[in-house]
């Protein structure tokens, strides 16, 4: 069945070459994840499928992403284009970089593209990222000072060459990592999605008739972009401010600085008067403030379109050159999801201003809260784990923050049985913080404690990257501020949030996820909820108060 | 004189309970429908059941056995009208049932809304203990606890109590102790294991189990001995069957003990009916589609066998998101639900695009057709201005379609905006629906390493074999069946099925490093369990045959496979042929091997089952004879228009019979669509087969 012969495209065929085009990226997405080997790709999605056209437009992802890659890959592959010129790239070809700057804003994240041929001709690319188990360097971390300690970086290069592995490169990945069998299998993954995006999108095309994708993405791109622009044009036009204050390293605080600016159907995010790179690892490379920018805008102004290439035509984003937000090569940006998940929230604190019942409070595990832990078993086997909890989600107008839910990022905790078996590591607790969450009309989600003993005969080696202790997560139109995020040991030993540590045998993490903000006057709290509260225990003005419960009776 | 002949299945589902009556030395079989009561589905079905033995001049006596699908369990979870529930929890655990797997299943919306725990907050207790990964007690279990624990429940009143330990499927001691304890404490009350119910990892899913079984446990109680109760009192001495999730039969005592096996019973008899249809016509590899009033399902058959998985998700806050609903680890058949059916509405959005579903008309206000109040253009609405229905036998000619309205609703709530006229607006409708059900099939089967255009697509449901053609053609499927008897497909499954039980245990390991010694105790255990069951439902013992299976990954990666076993007893000189059986099923999934990483093992299965003794059923409404042309009308299809199509009563239809297409075949429940360049035939069991000729 030929989709062109209605001659032209109009909103039933479109429809159908749309999801068509989806389903081919979430089958790419399905196959990368059942064949990855590293839990933060298989457990916690930590990847993204993108097809585009033969201009590298894209015209389609896969749907349940991270949003940490919005619109991410089709600005790499352009980069990727301008490192090595189209001629030179054949069928079969897989070309990797995992250049924070061209790919996803940190050295784990691997970006590759192929172009895909059909009949000799080039009709488009499929690009994918992938979160890698490991990258050399230093283990993932807040603190380092230079770039260069971050890990090993793979400028643009064929891991592929017509189809066939390019044994140097492979070599070369395998000497600079701590897990390279892992590394290179998750890598094969990646190989994987982009045979099944190529198989499909030839199929696609021979079956609906079009030569290549371009001939349908103007089509897919307009659609998108109305939609994105119409929603903007219902906003009041205006500038709206905020600052959100993040603790930063040590003593120096950062800043970022929101304004945005609507103008018909124009939106610009501009971060001028933001904080200036610093010398950790906390500066977000643009690509990834793009990202965090965007994403939370699709979820106010157009949740339910697919996105391509004209999702964000109407959407301009400036962070000045030399910022947190924008900082320059070679700025140290391992741990950027401390900044670059702040921004939802920034953004959030402009739009409630204007549209007050579209929007979230910000949440505990914005940004994340993440421990790595990393050695060997008394057997002599390394392990290498992250534990990935949450905090509370922001409460919104229409109802209390969740409970130990990510936001603005999407990962999810997985089992803590299977978490044990990975890693001499006991889970003593794990439950939620009563008496917390942001107070207001709609309370913030409540945080959660999790601790930990180290039950190995051997010390462990720990990463923290943890912010909001010092500016926990900001209620909005007059609720409070949520409990923020405590990190200690049962020791006493102080732990500093942003680095590298050794735990002892015996040891005992504590974890305290913070919480949400919440939304709206706290006397305007509805009865059943107040009653709900302390039914469950969630508030504590019963008799249970949050207490170290694990130590009793032991 | 008295006989014992005579089956009866029945499916209870939302809207009908739909009967069949098995004749057991004819084979013939005769249906029953009747309207679910839902303040009390045992009346309706007593009441159908009578209507059935009465028309057919039977006695209850002459019943040997009845078969029985129930969504009562499935219902109670969704609505939330299960007991109140007490769950006890290692200490610093008992947030775990409401903390969840920490996603967000709707990346976009910033308001969705996550299931409601089954346990509430004040009725989830722990004690202090703790086994560790390996089985080992890290703390032992503390007694007092336990009591102190016991004596809030009480005070809470609760009806039924689910006990899930951390790692409790390595090493059930301390769930057992408590359950000793809780018989002596709260006397009367059910308890449910983790350990028991469902042994395997993932303190969330199996505490989710756990607590889903006791939830449902005094209802279900409750519901079947009123059952028994009525059957007996009105004669019956058979034996009662019910059907489980994953495809086998249990008896009345087991159901009671394990309800939570029996959440998916209505669809999984579908795929047992599927299952004996492809036996039947000799079509190993199947895909069976069964379109409804607002939902599809679709079911993989491979070798006559559906699929299974070991995990199914309960009551949905989203019903088509995967995600938001209560994750379970039971044993069901594998089926996917898609938001697509006939009472599915259509609709222009914002950018001018054509969406359809899966908001549904339901049954009311019901399509724009019915006239019973609905506005919004539906599926079922395209197919009449398609040609495909008729608007004077809709349901037999029971309810009378009205084409204008439709006209009306189509062309000011879709062709207008689109810009099209009426006909290709409706045949945009048509289009889309078999659209998303075909990327939601070829999703699924690429899941599974298979290819849909090497399948055969088996149509029921009232709307299935509407559009089974449409669906065919987008799938590259070139092979349609029709089974009679397709408005009660799950009712003749009940009748085909066998019983099965499946049982499960964690057991980590690498496979090279396997405890053999374990692996068979474990097998050994699971034998015992299983036979014990089987023999409960009347099985002879030498009748039972075990399938094993192990779900095994490559040592790092999150996604098992499984693995069926070698017979006899296992130990290290199976070991090569094991990793090879699973490295080949990886293989066929994804397309290539990986080399020097191990396998490992995480769950050993088994299932317990015997020979199915199936008859070949002979239809009441099949092969009536005389002129099966009833006329001719126009119906469109796609690069076509509208041409004209032969329309033929089926009941009428001849084994043998062959037609050309396009054409139109007509019976009470559905109507079957043949396009263009399609040869149809009708089989020796009045099978309607239809063959695509080319797919253009």
């Amino acid at each position: 069945m030929s989709l062109t012969s209605n001659s032209a495209i109009n909103g039933v065929n479109l429809e159908i070459l749309w999801s068509r085009l989806i389903s081919i990226a979430d089958e790419a997405a399905t196959a990368l994840r059942r064949t990855a080997f590293s839990t933060i790709v298989r457990e916690s999605n930590d990847f993204g499928v993108t097809i585009l056209d033969e201009n590298a437009a894209a015209v389609a992802e896969n749907t349940i992403g991270v949003p940490a890659f919005l619109g991410v890959l089709p600005r790499a592959v352009k980069s990727l284009l301008q490192e090595i010129p189209i001629d030179e790239w054949e069928e079969g070809d897989c070309i990797v970089t995992n250049d924070p700057w061209m790919g996803a804003g940190h050295l784990p994240d691997l970006v590759m593209a192929s172009p895909i041929f059909l009949q000799g001709q080039l009709v488009g690319f499929s690009a994918t990222v992938a979160h890698l188990p490991d990258i050399g360097g230093v283990i993932f971390s807040a603190d380092c000072r230079d770039f260069f300690e971050e890990g090993t970086r793979i400028l643009p290069t064929k891991f592929m060459a017509a189809g066939n592995e390019n044994p140097e490169v492979a070599r070369f990945i395998r000497g600079n990592v701590r897990l390279p069998d892992m590394v290179l299998r998750d890598i094969y993954a990646q190989v994987t999605a982009h045979r099944v995006v190529a198989q499909g999108v030839q199929k696609f095309l021979g079956k609906s008739g079009f030569s290549k994708l371009s001939s349908i993405s103007q089509a897919l791109h307009q659609r998108a972009e109305m939609a994105m622009r119409a929603a903007i044009a219902k906003m009041p036009d205006g500038e709206y401010r905020s600052v959100v204050t993040a603790d930063g390293y040590d003593d120096k605080q950062t800043e970022i600085h929101c304004c945005v600016r609507i103008e018909g159907s124009n939106l610009t995010v501009d971060y001028t008067g933001t904080s200036p790179q610093i010398d950790r690892g906390l500066n977000s490379v643009f690509n990834y403030t793009y990202a965090y920018t965007v994403y939370p805008l699709k979820c106010v102004l157009d949740p339910v379109t697919p996105h391509n290439d004209g999702s964000y035509r109407s959407v301009t984003v400036n962070a000045p050159l030399g910022s947190i937000l924008n900082p320059h090569f070679p700025a140290p940006c391992n741990a950027r999801q401390l900044t670059g998940q702040l921004l939802a929230g920034a953004i959030y604190k402009c739009l409630a201003q204007i549209v007050p019942d579209r929007i979230v409070a910000e949440s505990g595990t914005a940004p994340t809260l993440r421990a790595v832990f990393n050695g060997a078993d008394d057997s002599g086997k390394r392990f290498s784990q992250m534990l990935m909890c949450s905090g509370g989600m922001g409460a919104s107008a229409h109802r209390d923050g969740h409970a130990c839910t990510p936001f603005p990022t999407n990962t999810g905790s997985g089992s803590i049985e299977a978490f044990e078996g990975l890693a001499p590591l006991l889970v003593r607790r794990k439950e939620l913080v009563c008496g917390s969450g942001g107070e207001g009309k709609h309370r913030g989600g409540l945080g959660q404690e999790v601790e930990i003993e180290v039950i190995g005969s051997a010390p462990v080696n720990m990463s923290l990257m943890a912010d909001r202790i010092v500016n926990p997560a900001e209620g909005l139109q007059g609720g409070g501020t949520g409990q923020p995020v405590r990190v200690s040991l049962a020791s006493g030993r102080t732990l500093h949030p942003k680095a590298r540590t050794t735990l002892l045998p015996g040891d005992r993490l504590t974890l305290r996820y913070g919480d949400g903000g919440g939304f709206g006057n706290p006397a305007e709290r509805s009865e059943g909820n107040i009653r709900s509260d302390i039914k469950n225990g969630y508030a504590t003005t019963n008799r249970m108060q949050p207490r170290d419960r694990s130590d009793e009776k032991r | 004189m008295k006989n014992n002949d005579f089956r009866i299945g029945i499916d209870v589902g939302g809207t009908f309970t739909d009967l069949v009556l098995v004749d057991g030395r004819t084979n013939r079989a005769s249906f029953g429908k009747e309207l679910t009561s839902h303040d009390d589905p045992s009346r309706s079905m007593l009441q159908g059941l009578q209507r059935l033995l009465d028309a057919n001049g039977i006695a209850w006596t002459d019943v040997g056995n009845i078969v029985h699908a129930t969504t009562l369990v499935t219902n109670a979870i969704i609505e939330r009208k299960g007991a109140k529930v007490g769950l006890i929890t290692t200490r610093g655990f008992r947030d775990v049932l409401e903390i969840g797997n920490e996603t967000r299943y709707e990346l976009y919306d910033l308001f969705f809304e996550k299931p409601a725990p089954l346990v509430s907050r004040q009725l989830r207790q722990e004690v202090s203990e703790r086994i560790g990964v390996n089985g080992d007690v890290i703390t032992p279990l503390d007694e007092d606890d336990v009591a102190a624990a016991t004596e809030v429940l009480r005070e809470y009143g609760v009806e039924a109590v689910a006990v899930c330990l951390m790692h409790g499927y390595r090493n059930p001691s301390h769930e057992k102790r408590i359950a000793a304890q809780l018989r002596d404490l709260l006397p009367g009350v059910p308890v449910t294991l983790s350990s028991d119910i469902a042994p395997v990892i993932r303190e969330y899913e199996r505490a989710n189990t756990a607590s889903g079984n006791a939830y449902v446990q005094p209802v279900v109680e409750q519901y079947l001995t009123e059952l028994e109760t009525g059957l007996s009192h009105r004669g019956f001495d058979g034996a009662v069957h019910l059907m489980l999730s994953a495809g086998g039969l249990t008896t009345l005592g087991t159901a009671k003990k394990q309800p939570i096996h029996l959440i998916e019973s209505g669809p999984a008899a579908g795929a047992i009916a599927a299952g004996y249809f492809s036996r039947l016509t000799d079509t190993p590899n199947l895909i069976s589609f069964d379109m409804g009033g607002t939902t599809a399902k679709m079911c993989l058959l491979r070798d006559g066998e559906p699929e299974r998985s070991s995990e199914f998700e309960a009551a949905r806050v989203q019903r088509f998101k995967k995600g938001s609903g209560l994750p379970l680890k039971v044993p069901v058949i594998d089926l996917i639900e898609i938001g697509a059916g006939g009472g599915s509405i259509a609709r222009v959005d914002g950018m001018g695009l054509l969406k359809v579903g899966p908001e549904s008309a339901s049954s009311t206000p019901g399509p724009v057709c019915y006239n019973r109040g609905g506005t919004e253009p539906t599926v079922t609405d395209s197919d009449l201005v398609l040609g495909y229905l008729s608007p004077d036998y809709f349901l037999g000619g029971e309810l009378k379609l009205d084409l204008a309205a439709v006209h009306q609703a189509i062309g000011d709530r879709l062709a207008a905006p689109l810009g099209m006229d009426v006909s290709s607006a409706a045949a945009g409708v048509h289009r889309i629906v078999n659209e998303t059900m075909a990327s939601a099939t070829r999703m699924y089967l690429t899941e599974r390493g298979e290819d849909p255009s090497r399948y055969t697509l088996l149509a029921f449901g009232g709307a299935g074999p509407v559009h089974a053609y449409g669906l065919a053609k987008s799938l590259g499927i070139a092979k349609i069946v029709v089974p009679p008897g397709a408005g009660v497909m799950s009712a003749l499954g009940l009748l085909t099925a066998a019983p099965a039980c499946d049982v499960a245990r964690s057991y980590i390991s690498d496979l090279s490093a396997v405890d053999w010694n374990i692996v068979n105790r474990l097998f050994a255990d699971m034998e015992g369990e299983a036979s014990a069951l089987l023999v409960a439902a009347g099985v002879s013992k030498e009748e039972i045959v075990l399938t094993r299976s192990a779900d095994m990954r490559f040592i790092g990666q999150g996604f098992e496979i499984p693995t069926v076993l070698p017979e006899g007893k296992l130990g290290p000189d199976l070991l090569a042929d094991i990793e090879a059986r699973f490295i080949h099923d990886y293989a066929v999934r994804f397309g290539r091997r990986v080399d020097g990483v191990g396998v490992e093992a995480l769950t050993w299965r088994l299932t317990a089952s015997i020979p199915r003794r199936e008859a070949q059923l002979a239809f009441a409404t099949s092969g009536q004879g005389g002129d099966a042309r009833k006329g001719q009308r126009r119906a469109y299809f796609e690069g076509k228009g509208f041409i004209d199509c032969a329309v033929f009563e089926r009941s009428k239809l001849a084994a043998g019979a062959t037609i050309a297409g396009p054409a139109i075949i007509e019976e009470r429940e559905s109507t079957i669509v043949a396009g263009p360049n399609t040869f149809i035939s009708v089989d020796g069991h009045f099978n309607v087969v239809i063959e695509i000729r080319e797919t253009e």
